[in-house]
């Protein structure tokens, strides 16, 4: 079996005041090429620690992580990332914001220009190539922020509730946008969420992860057709069992605790 | 920025208010130009003065220049290190809060003593003066550079110290460098006039000013200098916006106005 993305025993804790918390309890993932993962839980369940350890900005204190084949030992621009937070540099114009990764990879002006260009166009920006962050709303900066990730052509695409600060109609675009992105890209894409409505809406399969220590109960696909409809039948069926199942892991979590 | 004609010279109206009511003050209730000179005869000594007052500015933006470049060369690098290496700033930081609530005043025996008299003795002055305000606004600059912009920039392949410090932290702690520099340049300029004043110089606009009062008492020339020193700082002020806040700082913007 050909796996993208692979993570063996991954195990993360923190040291704290309070001693050792442990964030992260023997995860094992295997990610295909292609495929929409989503992984979803509630607050605190590790699941951001999950994706800054893919994205090598942590280290994992025991198990591996592998990416096509290879170890991920530190950031690197292999692996794209999204964050929840806004994380435009502020002095820098869309097009330069977006050029960032190339500059630092030295691809010459106009090459770099050209690929810039044609990922502002891919998240429907163009024409605001020389706007500064603050002239751009919540959900355009997180496009130009998606732009930026995919400029360097990465791996993967590593996505930390990016929706999460933007508003639910200007999130539902994005959600589409976002799967237009992913087919047209062919990305493998990873995308951490704590909404259910999210997960069943972009996702070929969801992770289900519990908290404290935080670990993976259970991986579900989601094999409705594309396009999805929010509000079908099959979309609600799947929710429910979604929440069920999120819920019986919150009512473990409470009786363990 | 730009006014209607009417409000661009508004703040002609209360200046020349003041310049009324000094000139009357001074000419009809207090009658004596040993207590406060008449404005117009505070123009009419600018005007007596006019061919030795060029070489005298010259003078004192000589020591300013030796002491502001001196400081921000020595400033820079330090805020550098302070800013982005905490062992860095718990080594120095002492060193420097011992040095820093010494008046540059007091430092004008020392500089009289290592620089006799020459231009570096005033120049030192305003080093001391200068070198702190510049410091620590940039060191906190740098120190404060979001952690999101720092982890972007790491999987964007901007890793190591010298890429982070020249591509993130830098461009982000500019508005800082230049708020410290512009104190700098004010507590700068005050220390020109003291240094002059008090010997470390045989000419100069401070030393002008005290020579005046000190030999002669002709307290409308003392006064022409004052004036003369204002203007000269007003105009380095608006030179400083120009060049550095208004074209370098364009992407703060919407973060100040």
């Amino acid at each position: 079996m050909n796996h993208k993305l692979e993570l063996r025993n991954v195990t993360k804790t923190f040291n704290t005041e309070g001693g050792e918390m442990e964030a992260l309890e023997d995860i094992n993932l295997e990610v295909k090429p292609n495929e929409f993962l989503c992984i979803i839980g509630p607050s605190g369940c590790g699941k951001t620690t999950l994706l800054r350890l893919i994205a090598g900005l942590d280290y994992p204190n025991s198990g591996e992580i592998i990416l096509d084949g290879k170890e991920v030992i530190g950031p690197s621009p292999d692996r794209g990332m999204v964050f929840q937070e806004f994380s435009l540099f502020p002095w820098r114009t869309v097009l330069k914001n977006v050029e960032f990764g190339l500059e630092i990879k030295r691809v010459g002006d106009k090459a770099r220009r050209e690929i810039a260009e044609k990922y502002i166009e891919l998240v429907g920006l163009k024409g605001f190539e020389n706007c500064y962050p603050y002239e751009l709303s919540g959900g355009m900066k997180q496009r130009v922020a998606i732009a930026r990730a995919l400029a360097t052509e990465p791996a993967i695409l590593l996505m930390d509730e990016p929706f999460g600060s933007v508003d639910a109609q200007t999130r539902n675009i994005l959600q589409e946008e976002l799967l237009e992105i992913w087919k047209r890209t062919k990305k493998t894409v990873l995308f951490v969420t704590h909404s259910v409505d999210e997960a069943v809406y972009l996702a070929d399969r969801v992770a289900v992860m519990s908290a404290r220590p935080g670990c993976l109960v259970k991986c579900l696909d989601i094999d409705i057709p594309r396009p999805r409809k929010r509000t079908s039948m099959e979309v609600n069926e799947f929710r429910e069992k979604l929440l069920m199942l999120i819920s019986l892991e919150r009512s473990k979590a409470c009786i363990s605790v | 920025m730009r006014l209607p004609a009417k409000e661009k010279w508004l703040w002609l109206v209360p200046l020349i208010a003041v310049l009324l009511l000094w000139e009357f003050t001074a000419g009809y209730v207090i009658k004596n130009p040993l207590f406060l000179p008449r404005f117009s005869a505070v123009i009419f000594s600018i005007y007596v003065l006019r061919e030795v007052l060029i070489p005298d500015i010259l003078v004192s933006l000589l020591h300013f220049g030796i002491g502001l470049a001196l400081a921000f060369a020595a400033a820079l690098p330090l805020a550098i290190g302070m800013g982005w290496s905490r062992n860095i700033f718990k080594a120095i930081d002492p060193i420097i809060e011992i040095l820093r609530p010494i008046p540059p005043l007091a430092w004008i025996p020392i500089a009289m003593i290592w620089f006799h008299l020459t231009h570096y003795a005033a120049g030192f002055i305003i080093f001391i003066g200068a070198f702190f305000p510049i410091l620590i606004d940039s060191y906190t600059g740098f120190r404060d550079v979001p952690k999101v912009l720092v982890e972007t920039g790491k999987v964007l392949g901007c890793i190591g110290n010298k890429k982070q410090i020249k591509y993130v932290a830098f461009p982000y702690a500019l508005p800082s460098i230049a708020t410290g520099t512009r104190v700098g340049m004010g507590v700068g300029w005050m220390c020109v006039v003291a240094a002059e004043m008090f010997g470390v110089s045989d000419s100069g606009l401070g030393y002008r000013l005290f020579q005046k009062f000190y030999f002669l008492h002709q307290m409308d020339y003392v006064v022409a200098y004052m004036l003369v020193l204002g203007l000269v700082a007003l105009c380095l002020d608006h030179l400083f916006r120009h060049f550095v806040e208004d074209k370098l700082l364009k992407w703060k913007k919407g973060i100040v106005k």
